[in-house]
Formats: C-alpha cells, structure tokens, sequence
C-alpha cells in the first residue's frame, strides 16, 4: 500500500501532490461504480473503539 | 461473532503489535512473513502518532485481516488513503458467508469505501488512493473499480 520496505526499514511513500492536465482530466471523468459503493454502505458494520 | 476493531491514537495501544500477531496467520513464506510483521509495527507505532487509524476484522478470536486508512490530499483534493491492508494466510481468497459471501479483501476495501463515504461529506473526500507493490494487486484493485492513476499510484472515486 502507501508503506515500502527499503534497507530493512519500512518507510512510507505519499500520493503525487501535483498531477498533469491529462491526469486530473481522467480523476475527473472516472465514473463513480455506484453498485460498488450501495454495496459497501448499505452493510451494516460492528464497529468497536478500543 | 464478526467485529470490527478501531484503534486511532485515542486508543491504549500497549501490546496491540504482540497481541495482534497472536491472532492472525502471516504468510507460510518466511520473507513474506517478516515482511508483513514488519509492516504491522509500523502501523502500530503510526498509530500512536496518530499518522493512521487501523480497523481489525475479527471473527470470534482470530483476525481475518486488518486495514490501516489515513488521509491525505492529491493535488487539493482529500483523499483517503489505504496505508496497508492484510489478510491472515488462513482466510485469503476465500469467500465467507459471516461477510456476506465476500473474499475478506474485497470487505475490508468496502469498509474503507463505506467510512470514506461517511466522512466524504465533512472533508470533501472524492477518492480513495494506495499504492499496490505487486503487480498482483494491481489486477486485484482493478477487478474493484480502482484505476490506474501513476506507475505506483492507484484511485477509486466514491
């Protein structure tokens, strides 16, 4: 995921702050997979904070 | 009974590492093992920093996986961010009726999407983002709606 591991170490890598035109066009125009996210939010989650 | 954990740096965190290796199964592989506990301290330590918040899915006394979510901005835009999601060996890519027939990967990538659209409302959150390693799961996050955003940079709107 966003954590690497380099020299025995593990270190963490983060998101480009700045995307091209091209990049920010495609973000922009994904659309949302709303089967996927009804899915996902209409399940119920047990949800305890230790 | 299936539960799911939050630690976030309010929580008592003492032991949470040991305690949470004796509940889940690493990889048969050695390397892959170390690998995998080595990650898991760190998001205990990040924890702690409150650099990350970590969700345990928990079947009566065994972990079926965890993941670890934070967040984080692409150019302006909050973000969510998968810092790490796990599986025990014992569990990976088999469907469980106490998840809704779901793989445990796919539902704990649903609980980032269901808390992500929980808080999208507050922050602004428009996207989930991680950075698979393997070309593996690439393929896995592609098959769930994520799209290729860099080489090492993957994205999900919600």
């Amino acid at each position: 995921m966003a954590l690497r591991i380099k020299d025995g170490k593990v270190i963490s890598i983060t998101p480009p702050k700045t995307l091209t035109k091209e990049q920010l066009k495609k973000m922009e125009e994904t659309p949302v997979n709303e089967k996927l996210i009804k899915e996902a939010t209409s399940r119920k989650y047990n949800i305890v904070f230790r | 009974m299936l539960e799911i954990s939050n630690y976030n740096s309010s929580s008592s965190t003492y032991g949470l590492y040991k305690k949470l290796l004796s509940k889940i199964q690493l990889s048969k592989d050695i390397n892959d093992a170390q690998r995998e506990s080595l990650f898991i301290k760190d998001i205990c330590n990040r924890i702690e920093k409150s650099k990350t918040v970590l969700y345990v899915l928990e079947l009566d006394t065994e972990i079926i996986g965890l993941i670890s979510l934070s967040v984080t901005s692409i150019q302006d835009q909050p973000s969510m961010q998968v810092d790490y999601i796990f599986v025990s060996e014992k569990y990976r890519s088999k469907p469980l009726k106490e998840l809704d027939n779901l793989k445990p990967f796919k539902y704990l990538i649903e609980i980032a999407i269901s808390i992500a659209k929980e808080i999208k409302e507050t922050v602004g959150l428009r996207y989930i983002v991680l950075s698979p390693d393997t070309e593996e799961l690439i393929h896995k996050y592609k098959s769930l709606s994520f799209k290729e955003l860099t080489k090492e940079w993957m994205y999900l709107k919600i």
